[in-house]
């Protein structure tokens, strides 16, 4: 019974300014992924430089331009090209990008629900961070370049548009990108958390819906909390560089003349900053986390393992993670008392992190795993997780972290835990659900090449970086070759940059499957990887409303796998029971 | 653009408007207040680390602003209660009222600043340090999102005007109103936090 009619919408609707959580979905992913090989192709520029310091390039001439005089980087470009690559890394392919994408397409679907709580505001958001996107490129080609402060943007070199060429015009632009992207990303959650909380379909309780749907859940919130605070930051920055406020600055010298600023502090900016900062890069993995639980679960045909567990250590890491912004602080001057707790909340995010490692391994024990590319990579992001996770707790701990602190050492951490882990949920994700963005099958071979090809270089790009840390070479410099102290590592850096050269070009084989799978790629079937959960029960071809008559009622959770009734028979005859299938006779209804 | 379908739970786009417009805005305000959150947390931190954080007397006009605020408040909420019992007169007025007392709020507030400039408490410049920017910044942005909230207002006053509110229809008067205190209260907290804790 449907009163459902599809009526002809032009073009510019459909696709432009769609209100359709599908197609909003492939706006954020496409753009995400624009933006992130332009942030890979940054990071192997600065590699070149940093593997063969000095040297002209050819591709860096053609592509820096007047940046680099005969193809040698320019050292402040350098820096304004690191700023970039972390900003866009970090919050255009990995809070948009990854957020945008899979919460849109899978939150409706895995719940059922025809479309977001409000189409209108979700296409917004998309809008606001695409022109969040323009601004931010358009940066790059401003008088003085773009901003070079880092991603962190302290003050006082960015809140002082004289301090360096990047803290002019390029810092503005960074600032009024930004704020528009936290409005973006605002727009984005209020939506994702009311329509989970208030359009699932009948039968559709809170612990039937998948990890998937949860991770978004409490990515949205931890998102609602923390960007206002690093709006509220960005906003007092702007005050400090046009108004002549001083929230920032005090008693400072520049060029030998004294400016008059009075009365603020460059360490307020941490502390909002990272009450920002350490929330977000949960936005960035948890997303992946809960992905990689559902492709985890599907591929190895076996239920989640602690499934309640998992919600929990997802709830706690959500929480923790507004409370220990300070670790990123212990060379500030904190107090050291201060500095003990704060090492205590963060060193208690192991134990939430534990328990998922063990549950994703506990889930794949024994499994009857079927290696797809989305499993390789999921498989990928539990070791990712788990080595850098390790050197999180050395970090994590005041007394260790002040020799490090600001070194390669950190680099290579955070590149693991969070970069590598993100981006292997977000590819991941994108093997796995493709059928359902694009209507076809991805190459499942050169899928696997890429795979090993992006661990294999993942590792062998940042694992080294932790020996450099340790020898002390510190992050954000233009070249590490100059110091007698560092010369013996020159070898390193060389390594490290080939495997990112490397690592660069294995990304063009992803490309090429991307694109020649959305237009020719074999017609995807309606559940191909025989999953339990509804987004596979809507038709393969997109329609607006998703489902084409009534939404189906849900009667289980998502993971029934390889069931078997006590003659050891699979339950229903398959090894899955989709959540849309009532219980059968004699079956037990389990509580999980 | 929404589709009207039949679904097994909510019949119509309208429904869904209904179920999801007030946990739309609870979110959006707890954003907000999350804005401010990291402002007063600033003050505090500002407070603790600068040797030359001073106080001062908040102007007599924000103690009238606070009535000012909280009679719009009451009267506002007396106009959901008699449109909830069918009288949409009450309302109109009501919404009117609030209106007016909404502009003399920033009128007042106005004046407030007023006082603390001719009083050597500036917002930028020289003579300006964090402590005086601060009471400037988040009272000139708490009167930013009372200009939305005005908006609201205005919206509900045309629309009574119009009839268009009926005892089963209250949702845009209720959503203006959650809103509407919602300012009111942050302003008291913020009045407070500057008056006792700044
Ligand atoms: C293609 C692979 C990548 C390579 C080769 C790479 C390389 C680098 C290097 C060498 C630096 C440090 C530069 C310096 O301190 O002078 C850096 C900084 C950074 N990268 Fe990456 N990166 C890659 C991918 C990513 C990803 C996926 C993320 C996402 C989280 C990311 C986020 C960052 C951030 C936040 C910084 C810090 C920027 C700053 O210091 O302000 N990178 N990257
Ligand atoms: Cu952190």
């Amino acid at each position: 019974m449907s009163t459902h009619h599809h009526h002809e919408q032009d073009f510019l609707f459909k696709y432009i300014f769609s209100t359709d959580h599908k197609m909003i979905s492939k706006q954020f992913l496409i753009t995400g992924f624009i933006m992130g090989f332009i942030g890979m192709i940054m990071s192997t520029l600065f590699r070149l430089q940093l593997g063969w310091p000095g040297e002209s390039f050819w591709i860096v001439d053609k592509l820096l331009g007047s940046w680099a005089e005969n193809g040698v980087m320019a050292p402040d470009k350098y820096l304004a090209l690191v700023t970039m690559h972390g900003t866009i890394m970090v919050f255009f392919l990995l809070t948009a990008g990854l957020s945008g994408t899979f919460s849109n397409l899978l939150i409706p679907l895995q719940i059922g629900a025809r479309d977001m709580a409000s189409g209108f505001l979700n296409m917004l958001s998309y809008w606001f961070f695409f022109v969040s996107s323009v601004i931010m490129l358009i940066s790059l080609g401003v008088e003085g370049g773009a901003a070079s402060a880092g991603w962190t943007i302290y003050p006082p070199l960015s809140a002082l548009p004289q301090a360096i060429p990047g803290s002019g015009l390029g810092m503005t632009l960074w600032l009024i990108s930004m704020a528009i992207f936290i409005i973006s990303s605002l727009l984005g959650s209020l939506n994702y958390v009311v329509t989970i909380l208030n359009l699932r379909t009948k039968g559709m309780t809170m612990t039937r819906m998948p990890l998937t749907v949860w991770a978004f859940l409490f990515t949205a919130l931890i998102g609602i909390v923390s960007f206002p605070v690093l709006l509220s930051a960005a906003i007092l920055l702007i005050f400090d560089r046009s108004f002549g406020t001083s929230f920032y600055l005090s008693d400072i010298f520049i060029g030998g003349q004294v400016l008059e600023y009075s009365g603020g502090s460059p360490i307020l900016f941490e502390h909002l900053f990272w009450f920002l900062g350490h929330p977000e890069v949960y936005i960035v993995l948890l997303p992946s986390l809960g992905i990689t639980s559902e492709i985890i679960s599907t591929m190895s045909r076996k239920p989640i393992f602690g499934y309640r567990a998992m919600i929990g250590s997802m709830l706690a890491i959500a929480f923790l993670s507004t409370i220990v912004w300070g670790h990123h602080m212990f060379v500030t001057g904190m107090n050291p008392f201060l500095g003990a707790v704060f090492t205590f909340t963060t060193l208690l995010i192991a134990i939430p992190s534990a328990v998922k490692v063990f549950n994703y391994l506990t889930t794949l024990w024994k499994g009857n795993i079927k290696f797809s590319p989305a499993t390789l990579f999921s498989i990928g992001l539990v070791s990712t997780f788990i080595s850098g996770g390790l050197t999180g707790l050395i970090l994590g701990d005041s007394a260790l972290d002040i020799n490090v602190h600001d070194t390669y050492f950190v680099v290579g951490h955070f590149h693991i835990v969070m970069g590598l882990s993100a981006v292997f949920g977000m590819f991941a994700g994108v093997y796995h659900w493709f059928p359902k963005l694009f209507g076809r099958m991805m190459d499942n071979k050169i899928g696997s090449i890429h795979f090993w090809i992006t661990i294999v270089c993942s590792y062998g790009v940042f694992f080294p970086m932790h020996f450099l840390g340790l020898a002390g070479v510190p992050r954000r410099y233009y070249t590490n070759s100059e110091f007698p102290l560092f010369e013996n590592l020159i070898d390193i850096n060389v390594v490290i940059s080939t495997f990112a050269i490397v690592i660069a070009f294995g990304q063009l084989l992803f490309l090429y499957n991307f694109l020649y799978s959305a237009l020719r790629g074999p017609k995807a079937p309606q559940n191909p990887w025989d999953s339990n959960s509804l987004e596979w029960t809507t038709p393969v071809e997109h329609i607006h409303g998703n489902w084409p008559g009534e939404i189906p009622e849900v009667h289980r959770w998502p993971y029934d796998y390889s069931k078997v009734d006590e003659s050891g028979e699979f339950v229903g005859g398959n090894d899955f029971i989709p959540q849309t299938t009532p219980l059968f006779q004699n079956e037990k209804n389990e509580k999980h | 653009m929404t589709s009207v379908s039949i679904n097994n739970q909510f019949d119509t786009a309208e429904d869904i408007k209904k179920k999801t417009a007030k946990p739309l805005l609870w979110i959006a305000i707890v954003s907000i207040v999350m804005l401010f959150g990291g402002w007063t947390s600033a003050v505090i931190v500002s407070k603790g680390s600068s040797p030359r954080w001073f106080s001062f007397d908040l102007p007599f006009a924000f103690t009238i602003s606070t009535l000012i605020i909280v009679a719009s408040s009451l009267i506002f909420h007396y106009g959901l209660f008699s449109i909830r019992k069918g009288n949409s007169n009450v309302l109109k007025l009501a919404s009117i009222i609030t209106l007016v007392l909404g502009v003399m709020f920033i009128v007042s507030q106005y004046y407030g600043w007023k006082d603390l400039y001719s009083n050597g408490i500036f917002a930028t410049g020289s003579k300006s340090t964090s402590a005086s920017s601060f009471i400037y910044l988040v009272t000139v942005f708490h009167v930013l999102h009372l200009l939305a909230g005005i908006i609201s207002v205005l919206v509900v006053a045309i629309k009574s005007l119009k009839e268009k509110y009926n005892q089963e229809n209250t949702l845009g008067v209720e959503l203006s109103i959650i809103y509407w205190h919602f300012l009111g209260g942050l302003w008291i907290y913020l009045f407070l936090f500057l008056k006792y804790v700044a």
